[in-house]
Protein backbone atom coordinates (compact mmCIF):
# COMPACT_ATOMS: atom_id res chain seq x y z
CA UNK A 1 0.00 0.00 0.00
CA UNK A 2 1.20 3.36 -1.00
CA UNK A 3 0.63 6.72 0.36
CA UNK A 4 1.70 9.92 -0.55
CA UNK A 5 1.12 13.04 1.80
CA UNK A 6 1.80 16.37 0.17
CA UNK A 7 1.81 18.88 3.18
CA UNK A 8 0.87 22.34 2.09
CA UNK A 9 2.38 24.85 4.66
CA UNK A 10 0.06 27.39 6.16
CA UNK A 11 1.22 30.64 7.88
CA UNK A 12 -2.07 32.05 8.38
CA UNK A 13 -6.01 31.76 8.52
CA UNK A 14 -8.41 34.61 7.51
CA UNK A 15 -12.25 34.78 7.14
CA UNK A 16 -13.41 35.55 4.03
CA UNK A 17 -15.70 35.01 1.16
CA UNK A 18 -14.08 32.53 -0.49
CA UNK A 19 -12.00 29.77 0.88
CA UNK A 20 -8.38 29.34 -0.98
CA UNK A 21 -4.56 28.84 -0.03
CA UNK A 22 -3.02 31.82 -1.63
CA UNK A 23 1.21 31.73 -0.58
CA UNK A 24 -0.03 29.69 2.45
CA UNK A 25 -2.38 31.70 3.77
CA UNK A 26 -5.69 30.13 3.89
CA UNK A 27 -8.48 32.16 3.35
CA UNK A 28 -11.95 30.41 4.89
CA UNK A 29 -15.39 31.69 2.97
CA UNK A 30 -16.90 31.64 6.65
CA UNK A 31 -20.57 32.21 5.52
CA UNK A 32 -20.44 29.48 3.51
CA UNK A 33 -18.93 26.92 6.02
CA UNK A 34 -21.70 28.03 8.19
CA UNK A 35 -24.32 27.51 5.44
CA UNK A 36 -22.87 24.63 4.60
CA UNK A 37 -22.45 22.67 8.85
CA UNK A 38 -26.58 24.02 9.40
CA UNK A 39 -27.35 21.76 6.62
CA UNK A 40 -27.65 19.55 9.57
CA UNK A 41 -30.94 20.40 10.69
CA UNK A 42 -29.83 19.53 14.50
CA UNK A 43 -27.63 22.68 14.42
CA UNK A 44 -28.82 26.07 16.00
CA UNK A 45 -26.36 27.82 15.68
CA UNK A 46 -22.17 27.86 14.19
CA UNK A 47 -19.78 30.56 15.31
CA UNK A 48 -16.48 30.93 13.39
CA UNK A 49 -13.31 32.09 14.62
CA UNK A 50 -9.59 32.26 14.22
CA UNK A 51 -6.99 31.67 17.07
CA UNK A 52 -2.97 32.45 15.80
CA UNK A 53 -0.14 31.02 17.86
CA UNK A 54 0.58 33.82 20.52
CA UNK A 55 -2.66 35.47 20.69
CA UNK A 56 -3.64 36.08 23.81
CA UNK A 57 -6.88 33.66 23.11
CA UNK A 58 -7.83 30.70 25.47
CA UNK A 59 -10.25 28.05 23.50
CA UNK A 60 -12.56 26.09 25.47
CA UNK A 61 -14.11 23.49 26.12
CA UNK A 62 -12.69 21.75 23.37
CA UNK A 63 -14.27 19.16 21.79
CA UNK A 64 -11.89 17.86 18.97
CA UNK A 65 -9.23 19.13 16.87
CA UNK A 66 -9.14 18.03 13.21
CA UNK A 67 -6.46 18.20 10.17
CA UNK A 68 -8.16 19.91 7.17
CA UNK A 69 -7.12 17.50 4.31
CA UNK A 70 -8.04 16.80 0.85
CA UNK A 71 -7.80 13.44 -1.48
CA UNK A 72 -6.53 14.09 -4.75
CA UNK A 73 -6.23 10.53 -5.80
CA UNK A 74 -7.08 6.89 -4.24
CA UNK A 75 -9.99 6.25 -2.17
CA UNK A 76 -13.06 8.82 -1.32
CA UNK A 77 -12.80 12.95 0.11
CA UNK A 78 -13.02 13.37 4.00
CA UNK A 79 -13.79 10.41 6.29
CA UNK A 80 -14.44 7.91 4.15
CA UNK A 81 -17.60 5.55 6.36
CA UNK A 82 -18.21 8.78 8.16
CA UNK A 83 -18.57 12.01 6.10
CA UNK A 84 -18.04 10.34 2.22
CA UNK A 85 -18.83 6.94 1.03
CA UNK A 86 -17.09 3.82 2.30
CA UNK A 87 -13.46 3.31 0.86
CA UNK A 88 -10.05 2.33 1.28
CA UNK A 89 -7.96 4.95 3.19
CA UNK A 90 -4.41 5.14 2.50
CA UNK A 91 -3.95 4.79 -0.86
CA UNK A 92 -3.25 7.43 -3.26
CA UNK A 93 -2.26 11.05 -2.80
CA UNK A 94 -3.61 13.20 0.45
CA UNK A 95 -3.27 16.87 0.92
CA UNK A 96 -2.61 18.07 3.84
CA UNK A 97 -3.23 21.61 5.35
CA UNK A 98 -0.18 21.21 7.20
CA UNK A 99 -0.05 24.03 10.31
CA UNK A 100 -3.63 24.37 10.16
CA UNK A 101 -6.37 23.01 12.46
CA UNK A 102 -10.07 22.97 13.09
CA UNK A 103 -10.82 23.11 16.88
CA UNK A 104 -14.58 22.23 17.59
CA UNK A 105 -16.10 23.56 20.67
CA UNK A 106 -18.85 22.16 22.23
CA UNK A 107 -20.45 22.20 25.54
CA UNK A 108 -22.12 18.69 25.73
CA UNK A 109 -21.69 17.75 29.75
CA UNK A 110 -21.14 20.63 32.06
CA UNK A 111 -17.80 19.31 33.70
CA UNK A 112 -16.30 19.22 30.06
CA UNK A 113 -12.97 20.55 30.30
CA UNK A 114 -10.49 20.64 27.51
CA UNK A 115 -8.13 24.36 27.25
CA UNK A 116 -6.20 25.50 24.57
CA UNK A 117 -3.77 28.25 25.13
CA UNK A 118 -2.40 29.84 22.39
CA UNK A 119 -0.12 31.76 24.45
CA UNK A 120 2.32 31.75 27.76
CA UNK A 121 2.61 29.04 30.16
CA UNK A 122 -0.36 27.53 28.89
CA UNK A 123 1.01 27.24 25.59
CA UNK A 124 3.78 25.60 26.35
CA UNK A 125 1.53 22.31 27.77
CA UNK A 126 -0.60 21.69 24.46
CA UNK A 127 0.77 20.78 20.79
CA UNK A 128 -2.80 23.14 19.31
CA UNK A 129 -1.34 26.41 20.28
CA UNK A 130 1.37 26.38 17.10
CA UNK A 131 -1.67 25.40 15.08
CA UNK A 132 -2.98 27.74 12.90
CA UNK A 133 -6.69 27.16 14.83
CA UNK A 134 -10.55 27.37 12.89
CA UNK A 135 -12.55 27.21 15.85
CA UNK A 136 -15.80 25.98 15.24
CA UNK A 137 -18.43 26.30 18.05
CA UNK A 138 -20.81 24.45 17.59
CA UNK A 139 -24.97 24.67 19.09
CA UNK A 140 -27.85 22.45 18.82
CA UNK A 141 -31.14 23.03 18.24
CA UNK A 142 -33.42 22.20 22.44
CA UNK A 143 -34.21 19.05 23.43
CA UNK A 144 -31.51 16.96 21.75
CA UNK A 145 -30.33 13.36 23.61
CA UNK A 146 -27.00 13.55 24.65
CA UNK A 147 -25.67 10.77 22.42
CA UNK A 148 -27.38 12.99 19.04
CA UNK A 149 -25.31 15.92 20.71
CA UNK A 150 -22.61 14.54 20.44
CA UNK A 151 -22.24 12.73 17.19
CA UNK A 152 -23.65 16.11 15.64
CA UNK A 153 -20.62 17.70 17.22
CA UNK A 154 -18.18 15.24 16.16
CA UNK A 155 -19.57 15.49 12.52
CA UNK A 156 -19.62 19.14 12.21
CA UNK A 157 -16.30 19.34 13.22
CA UNK A 158 -15.55 16.40 10.43
CA UNK A 159 -17.28 17.89 7.47
CA UNK A 160 -15.34 21.73 8.86
CA UNK A 161 -11.91 20.14 7.67
CA UNK A 162 -13.61 18.76 4.66
CA UNK A 163 -14.88 22.21 3.56
CA UNK A 164 -11.99 23.72 4.24
CA UNK A 165 -9.42 20.86 2.90
CA UNK A 166 -10.53 21.57 -0.43
CA UNK A 167 -9.36 24.97 -0.83
CA UNK A 168 -5.55 22.47 -0.92
CA UNK A 169 -7.11 20.60 -4.33
CA UNK A 170 -5.40 22.40 -6.54
CA UNK A 171 -1.79 23.95 -5.02
CA UNK A 172 1.60 22.61 -5.24
CA UNK A 173 2.65 20.51 -1.81
CA UNK A 174 5.68 22.29 -0.21
CA UNK A 175 6.40 19.02 0.69
CA UNK A 176 5.33 15.28 -0.12
CA UNK A 177 6.01 12.25 2.41
CA UNK A 178 5.79 8.85 1.12
CA UNK A 179 4.44 5.58 3.05
CA UNK A 180 4.89 2.67 1.61
CA UNK A 181 4.71 -0.68 2.82
CA UNK A 182 4.15 -4.03 0.69
CA UNK A 183 2.87 -7.60 2.25
CA UNK A 184 3.99 -8.85 5.44
CA UNK A 185 5.62 -11.61 3.16
CA UNK A 186 7.24 -8.98 0.72
CA UNK A 187 8.71 -7.06 3.69
CA UNK A 188 10.13 -10.15 5.84
CA UNK A 189 11.68 -11.18 2.48
CA UNK A 190 12.89 -8.03 2.29
CA UNK A 191 14.31 -7.52 5.62
CA UNK A 192 14.90 -11.02 6.80
CA UNK A 193 17.22 -10.04 9.50
CA UNK A 194 15.02 -7.29 10.88
CA UNK A 195 12.97 -7.50 14.15
CA UNK A 196 9.00 -7.73 13.32
CA UNK A 197 7.78 -5.15 15.23
CA UNK A 198 3.81 -4.14 15.39
CA UNK A 199 2.03 -1.09 16.83
CA UNK A 200 -0.98 -1.94 19.31
CA UNK A 201 -2.85 1.04 19.72
CA UNK A 202 -5.45 1.54 22.54
CA UNK A 203 -8.53 3.24 22.34
CA UNK A 204 -10.93 4.08 24.60
CA UNK A 205 -14.20 2.64 23.57
CA UNK A 206 -16.86 2.71 26.58
CA UNK A 207 -19.56 5.00 25.33
CA UNK A 208 -20.79 8.39 24.93
CA UNK A 209 -18.11 10.57 25.37
CA UNK A 210 -15.47 7.56 25.28
CA UNK A 211 -15.51 6.17 21.64
CA UNK A 212 -13.65 6.02 19.26
CA UNK A 213 -14.53 5.03 15.51
CA UNK A 214 -12.62 3.48 12.43
CA UNK A 215 -14.26 3.62 9.46
CA UNK A 216 -17.70 5.31 11.05
CA UNK A 217 -17.92 1.92 13.12
CA UNK A 218 -17.77 2.05 16.84
CA UNK A 219 -14.81 0.04 18.06
CA UNK A 220 -16.64 -0.71 21.30
CA UNK A 221 -18.44 -3.52 19.52
CA UNK A 222 -15.72 -5.37 17.65
CA UNK A 223 -12.55 -7.30 18.18
CA UNK A 224 -8.99 -6.19 17.42
CA UNK A 225 -8.78 -4.83 14.00
CA UNK A 226 -5.70 -5.10 12.15
CA UNK A 227 -4.41 -2.55 10.08
CA UNK A 228 -2.18 -1.33 7.17
CA UNK A 229 -0.06 1.55 8.84
CA UNK A 230 -1.16 4.15 5.82
CA UNK A 231 -4.59 3.98 7.17
CA UNK A 232 -4.82 5.82 10.47
CA UNK A 233 -2.71 8.94 8.99
CA UNK A 234 -5.03 8.80 5.95
CA UNK A 235 -8.67 9.60 7.93
CA UNK A 236 -9.72 6.31 8.89
CA UNK A 237 -10.11 6.89 13.10
CA UNK A 238 -11.80 9.42 14.15
CA UNK A 239 -12.34 10.78 18.31
CA UNK A 240 -15.88 10.37 19.63
CA UNK A 241 -14.35 10.87 23.24
CA UNK A 242 -13.59 14.66 25.04
CA UNK A 243 -13.72 13.88 28.66
CA UNK A 244 -9.51 13.04 29.19
CA UNK A 245 -8.35 16.07 27.96
CA UNK A 246 -4.76 16.18 28.28
CA UNK A 247 -4.54 12.16 27.07
CA UNK A 248 -7.10 11.99 24.51
CA UNK A 249 -6.00 11.27 21.47
CA UNK A 250 -7.93 13.74 18.78
CA UNK A 251 -8.46 13.21 15.51
CA UNK A 252 -5.70 15.66 14.44
CA UNK A 253 -3.26 12.67 16.72
CA UNK A 254 -4.48 9.95 15.21
CA UNK A 255 -4.28 11.94 11.93
CA UNK A 256 -0.58 12.29 12.76
CA UNK A 257 -0.41 9.70 15.12
CA UNK A 258 3.69 9.65 16.16
CA UNK A 259 3.99 6.33 17.50
CA UNK A 260 3.28 5.37 13.63
CA UNK A 261 5.67 8.12 11.91
CA UNK A 262 8.15 6.33 14.10
CA UNK A 263 7.53 3.50 13.36
CA UNK A 264 7.87 4.27 9.63
CA UNK A 265 11.12 6.06 9.74
CA UNK A 266 12.75 2.95 11.00
CA UNK A 267 11.12 0.40 8.67
CA UNK A 268 13.66 -1.37 6.76
CA UNK A 269 16.19 -0.06 9.41
CA UNK A 270 16.01 -1.28 12.59
CA UNK A 271 12.48 -3.13 12.36
CA UNK A 272 10.15 -4.72 9.78
CA UNK A 273 6.63 -2.54 10.26
CA UNK A 274 4.04 -5.04 10.71
CA UNK A 275 1.18 -2.75 11.03
CA UNK A 276 -1.54 -1.98 13.79
CA UNK A 277 -3.49 -3.47 15.82
CA UNK A 278 -6.60 -1.53 16.57
CA UNK A 279 -7.22 -2.62 20.64
CA UNK A 280 -10.53 -1.48 21.98
CA UNK A 281 -10.70 -0.57 25.51
CA UNK A 282 -13.46 -2.23 27.21
CA UNK A 283 -15.66 -1.77 30.54
CA UNK A 284 -16.09 -5.10 31.24
CA UNK A 285 -12.96 -7.33 32.83
CA UNK A 286 -14.24 -9.89 30.32
CA UNK A 287 -13.80 -7.61 27.56
CA UNK A 288 -10.69 -6.21 28.64
CA UNK A 289 -9.66 -10.30 28.21
CA UNK A 290 -11.12 -10.75 25.82
CA UNK A 291 -9.24 -7.82 23.75
CA UNK A 292 -6.27 -8.67 25.15
CA UNK A 293 -6.11 -12.30 24.51
CA UNK A 294 -7.18 -11.48 20.68
CA UNK A 295 -4.35 -8.91 20.51
CA UNK A 296 -1.36 -11.30 21.60
CA UNK A 297 -3.06 -13.43 19.53
CA UNK A 298 -2.66 -11.25 16.07
CA UNK A 299 0.54 -10.55 17.02
CA UNK A 300 1.63 -13.94 17.48
CA UNK A 301 -0.39 -15.04 14.09
CA UNK A 302 1.97 -12.42 12.37
CA UNK A 303 5.39 -13.58 13.74
CA UNK A 304 6.04 -10.32 15.54
CA UNK A 305 9.24 -10.18 17.70
CA UNK A 306 7.92 -6.68 19.69
CA UNK A 307 5.19 -4.88 19.95
CA UNK A 308 4.63 -1.02 21.19
CA UNK A 309 1.61 -0.47 22.91
CA UNK A 310 -0.14 2.55 23.38
CA UNK A 311 -2.71 3.29 26.19
CA UNK A 312 -5.57 6.14 25.53
CA UNK A 313 -7.25 7.66 28.85
CA UNK A 314 -6.30 6.84 32.74
CA UNK A 315 -8.15 4.62 35.13
CA UNK A 316 -9.32 1.41 34.15
CA UNK A 317 -7.20 1.32 30.73
CA UNK A 318 -4.25 0.97 32.92
CA UNK A 319 -5.39 -2.84 33.76
CA UNK A 320 -5.49 -3.76 29.61
CA UNK A 321 -2.38 -1.92 29.17
CA UNK A 322 -0.69 -4.53 31.84
CA UNK A 323 -2.40 -7.46 30.35
CA UNK A 324 -1.26 -6.88 26.99
CA UNK A 325 2.32 -6.24 28.50
CA UNK A 326 1.44 -9.47 30.76
CA UNK A 327 0.66 -12.28 27.76
CA UNK A 328 2.79 -11.03 25.07
CA UNK A 329 5.99 -11.05 27.01
CA UNK A 330 4.99 -14.28 28.38
CA UNK A 331 4.57 -15.58 25.26
CA UNK A 332 8.02 -14.05 23.94
CA UNK A 333 7.10 -11.26 22.45
CA UNK A 334 9.01 -7.61 23.95
CA UNK A 335 6.97 -5.22 24.83
CA UNK A 336 7.16 -0.93 24.95
CA UNK A 337 4.18 0.44 26.81
CA UNK A 338 3.41 4.43 26.40
CA UNK A 339 1.19 5.43 29.00
CA UNK A 340 0.74 8.74 30.96
CA UNK A 341 1.63 9.09 35.01
CA UNK A 342 -0.06 10.44 38.17
CA UNK A 343 2.94 11.10 40.30
CA UNK A 344 1.29 13.67 42.33
CA UNK A 345 1.71 17.49 41.95
CA UNK A 346 5.58 17.57 42.72
CA UNK A 347 6.02 14.70 40.54
CA UNK A 348 7.16 12.29 43.84
CA UNK A 349 4.49 10.15 44.04
CA UNK A 350 4.92 6.46 42.94
CA UNK A 351 3.47 7.06 39.59
CA UNK A 352 1.91 3.86 38.28
CA UNK A 353 -0.74 1.73 40.92
CA UNK A 354 -0.96 -1.23 38.70
CA UNK A 355 2.73 -2.70 37.94
CA UNK A 356 3.56 -6.06 36.66
CA UNK A 357 7.14 -7.59 36.74
CA UNK A 358 7.07 -7.93 32.98
CA UNK A 359 6.84 -4.12 32.22
CA UNK A 360 10.24 -3.40 31.65
CA UNK A 361 9.89 -0.64 29.01
CA UNK A 362 8.01 1.95 29.80
CA UNK A 363 7.69 5.63 28.25
CA UNK A 364 5.75 8.19 30.14
CA UNK A 365 4.08 10.87 28.54
CA UNK A 366 4.43 13.18 31.57
CA UNK A 367 2.63 13.59 34.63
CA UNK A 368 -1.22 14.31 34.55
CA UNK A 369 -1.48 16.33 38.22
CA UNK A 370 1.53 18.58 37.39
CA UNK A 371 0.14 21.92 38.14
CA UNK A 372 -0.17 24.74 35.96
CA UNK A 373 -0.73 28.48 36.50
CA UNK A 374 -3.01 29.80 32.85
CA UNK A 375 -3.18 33.58 33.05
CA UNK A 376 -6.43 35.81 32.18
CA UNK A 377 -6.65 35.74 28.36
CA UNK A 378 -7.95 38.77 26.76
CA UNK A 379 -10.35 36.73 24.85
CA UNK A 380 -11.93 33.46 25.56
CA UNK A 381 -13.62 31.12 22.37
CA UNK A 382 -16.43 29.01 23.68
CA UNK A 383 -18.00 29.35 26.95
CA UNK A 384 -16.09 30.96 29.18
CA UNK A 385 -18.20 30.06 31.97
CA UNK A 386 -16.30 26.22 31.33
CA UNK A 387 -13.19 27.93 32.48
CA UNK A 388 -14.95 27.87 36.63
CA UNK A 389 -14.47 23.80 35.54
CA UNK A 390 -10.70 24.20 35.57
CA UNK A 391 -10.09 25.20 38.87
CA UNK A 392 -13.32 23.71 40.81
CA UNK A 393 -11.55 20.70 41.94
CA UNK A 394 -9.64 22.16 44.81
CA UNK A 395 -9.00 25.14 46.86
CA UNK A 396 -7.04 28.10 46.14
CA UNK A 397 -6.53 27.07 42.60
CA UNK A 398 -8.16 30.80 41.54
CA UNK A 399 -5.60 33.78 42.25
CA UNK A 400 -6.26 37.53 42.91
CA UNK A 401 -4.96 38.26 38.95
CA UNK A 402 -7.44 36.04 38.11
CA UNK A 403 -4.83 33.55 36.94
CA UNK A 404 -5.70 29.71 37.39
CA UNK A 405 -4.11 26.69 38.45
CA UNK A 406 -4.83 23.81 37.02
CA UNK A 407 -3.54 20.30 36.81
CA UNK A 408 -2.25 19.44 33.50
CA UNK A 409 -5.28 17.13 32.67
CA UNK A 410 -7.32 19.90 31.63
CA UNK A 411 -5.12 20.75 28.90
CA UNK A 412 -5.47 18.98 25.63
CA UNK A 413 -3.04 16.92 23.99
CA UNK A 414 -0.63 17.36 27.40
CA UNK A 415 0.71 14.23 28.24
CA UNK A 416 -0.42 12.25 24.83
CA UNK A 417 0.02 8.71 25.13
CA UNK A 418 1.10 8.67 21.37
CA UNK A 419 3.98 10.94 21.88
CA UNK A 420 2.02 13.71 19.68
CA UNK A 421 3.05 17.12 22.48
CA UNK A 422 5.59 18.88 24.03
CA UNK A 423 6.99 17.05 26.97
CA UNK A 424 9.36 14.65 26.70
CA UNK A 425 11.25 12.44 29.37
CA UNK A 426 14.61 12.14 30.34
CA UNK A 427 17.07 9.14 31.99
CA UNK A 428 18.74 10.38 34.96
CA UNK B 1 -27.92 -14.47 35.19
CA UNK B 2 -28.79 -11.22 37.46
CA UNK B 3 -26.06 -8.93 38.68
CA UNK B 4 -25.46 -6.27 41.03
CA UNK B 5 -25.14 -3.17 40.96
CA UNK B 6 -23.19 -1.30 43.49
CA UNK B 7 -24.12 1.93 43.51
CA UNK B 8 -24.14 5.75 44.51
CA UNK B 9 -26.26 7.27 42.03
CA UNK B 10 -30.12 7.74 42.40
CA UNK B 11 -30.49 7.93 38.59
CA UNK B 12 -29.20 4.44 38.64
CA UNK B 13 -31.02 3.10 41.61
CA UNK B 14 -34.49 4.74 40.12
CA UNK B 15 -34.10 2.57 36.97
CA UNK B 16 -32.47 -0.34 37.80
CA UNK B 17 -33.51 -3.68 39.79
CA UNK B 18 -31.10 -5.37 41.21
CA UNK B 19 -29.11 -2.62 43.03
CA UNK B 20 -27.04 -2.33 46.29
CA UNK B 21 -27.33 1.38 47.01
CA UNK B 22 -24.73 3.19 48.58
CA UNK B 23 -25.80 6.08 50.55
CA UNK B 24 -22.30 7.80 50.84
CA UNK B 25 -19.51 8.83 48.27
CA UNK B 26 -17.98 7.17 45.37
CA UNK B 27 -15.24 5.74 47.59
CA UNK B 28 -17.11 4.21 49.78
CA UNK B 29 -19.03 3.38 46.71
CA UNK B 30 -15.58 1.12 45.54
CA UNK B 31 -15.08 0.26 49.49
CA UNK B 32 -18.46 -1.40 49.20
CA UNK B 33 -17.73 -3.33 46.05
CA UNK B 34 -14.30 -4.45 47.23
CA UNK B 35 -16.06 -5.97 50.57
CA UNK B 36 -18.26 -7.51 48.62
CA UNK B 37 -15.27 -9.11 46.17
CA UNK B 38 -13.56 -10.23 49.63
CA UNK B 39 -16.67 -12.10 49.91
CA UNK B 40 -16.68 -13.83 46.65
CA UNK B 41 -18.40 -11.93 44.66
CA UNK B 42 -16.89 -11.27 41.27
CA UNK B 43 -16.46 -8.00 39.44
CA UNK B 44 -17.95 -7.55 36.11
CA UNK B 45 -16.92 -4.15 35.24
CA UNK B 46 -13.85 -2.26 36.24
CA UNK B 47 -14.62 -0.21 39.45
CA UNK B 48 -12.72 3.22 37.60
CA UNK B 49 -13.67 5.12 34.64
CA UNK B 50 -11.65 5.33 31.31
CA UNK B 51 -10.96 8.96 31.75
CA UNK B 52 -9.60 11.48 34.11
CA UNK B 53 -12.61 14.00 34.60
CA UNK B 54 -14.91 11.00 35.55
CA UNK B 55 -12.32 10.25 38.48
CA UNK B 56 -13.88 13.55 39.83
CA UNK B 57 -17.53 11.97 39.51
CA UNK B 58 -19.50 12.06 43.15
CA UNK B 59 -21.16 9.21 41.93
CA UNK B 60 -20.08 5.96 40.96
CA UNK B 61 -21.70 2.50 39.79
CA UNK B 62 -19.99 -0.97 39.95
CA UNK B 63 -21.27 -4.29 38.43
CA UNK B 64 -20.83 -7.66 40.20
CA UNK B 65 -21.72 -11.02 39.17
CA UNK B 66 -22.22 -14.17 40.77
CA UNK B 67 -20.63 -15.16 44.86
CA UNK B 68 -19.08 -18.06 44.92
CA UNK B 69 -17.34 -19.96 48.17
CA UNK B 70 -14.06 -19.06 46.59
CA UNK B 71 -12.55 -15.57 46.40
CA UNK B 72 -12.06 -14.49 42.46
CA UNK B 73 -8.10 -13.32 42.99
CA UNK B 74 -8.24 -11.29 39.97
CA UNK B 75 -11.11 -9.36 40.98
CA UNK B 76 -9.23 -8.67 44.08
CA UNK B 77 -6.28 -7.33 42.49
CA UNK B 78 -8.45 -5.08 40.33
CA UNK B 79 -10.34 -3.51 42.73
CA UNK B 80 -7.62 -3.06 45.43
CA UNK B 81 -5.48 -1.15 42.69
CA UNK B 82 -8.06 0.70 41.72
CA UNK B 83 -9.03 2.45 45.08
CA UNK B 84 -5.70 3.22 45.89
CA UNK B 85 -5.57 4.94 42.34
CA UNK B 86 -8.78 6.45 43.30
CA UNK B 87 -7.30 7.48 46.64
CA UNK B 88 -4.08 8.86 45.13
CA UNK B 89 -5.94 10.73 42.85
CA UNK B 90 -8.64 12.53 45.00
CA UNK B 91 -5.88 13.34 47.56
CA UNK B 92 -5.60 17.24 46.32
CA UNK B 93 -8.89 17.06 44.54
CA UNK B 94 -12.42 17.62 46.05
CA UNK B 95 -15.28 15.69 44.58
CA UNK B 96 -16.98 17.96 41.88
CA UNK B 97 -20.63 18.57 42.84
CA UNK B 98 -21.35 21.60 40.65
CA UNK B 99 -22.50 19.24 38.16
CA UNK B 100 -24.48 16.35 39.92
CA UNK B 101 -26.82 15.97 37.32
CA UNK B 102 -24.36 15.96 34.36
CA UNK B 103 -22.10 13.03 36.01
CA UNK B 104 -25.29 10.94 37.27
CA UNK B 105 -26.07 11.23 33.43
CA UNK B 106 -23.34 9.80 32.24
CA UNK B 107 -22.60 7.40 35.10
CA UNK B 108 -25.88 5.95 34.19
CA UNK B 109 -25.37 5.90 30.61
CA UNK B 110 -21.40 4.01 30.79
CA UNK B 111 -23.17 1.51 33.21
CA UNK B 112 -25.54 0.89 30.47
CA UNK B 113 -22.71 0.48 27.79
CA UNK B 114 -20.75 -1.91 29.83
CA UNK B 115 -24.06 -3.71 30.59
CA UNK B 116 -24.78 -3.99 27.14
CA UNK B 117 -20.94 -4.92 25.83
CA UNK B 118 -21.52 -8.57 26.69
CA UNK B 119 -24.42 -10.32 28.08
CA UNK B 120 -23.16 -12.87 31.04
CA UNK B 121 -24.83 -15.73 30.42
CA UNK B 122 -22.50 -18.16 31.84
Amino acid sequence: MKLEIGRIYIKDIQLGKETSVIDGVLTVDKQGLIDNLKEDGRIKDILIDVARPGEKVRIIPVKDVIEPRVKIQGGNNGFPGVTSKQAQCGEGRTHVLYGAAVVTVGDIVGFQEGVVDMWGEGAKWTPFSKTYNLTVDIQVVAGLDPHTHEETVRIAGLRASEFIGLAGENVTPDEVLTFEIGSMFEETTKYPDLPKVIYAEMNITQGLLHDTYIYGVNQSGILPALLHANEEIDNAVISGNCVAACDKITTYQHQNNSVIYDLYAQHGKEINFLGVIMVPEHTTLAGKVRASDYTVKLAKMLGADGVVVSEEGYGNPDSDLLMICKKCERNGIKTVLITDECAGRDGLSQPLSDTAVEAVAVISGGNVSHVVTLLPADKVIGNAAAIAVLSGGWEGSLLEDGSMMCELNAVIGATSEIGFHNVTCRLY
Amino acid sequence: MNNLIITNNPAVAEIKDIVLFVDGSAEETLIKARDLVHEGYELISHPLAASLRMMFSPFRSVILGKKSDKVDIFSVEIIEESIIKFKRHMESRKIDTDNNDDYKMIDLILLEAAIHEQPVTW
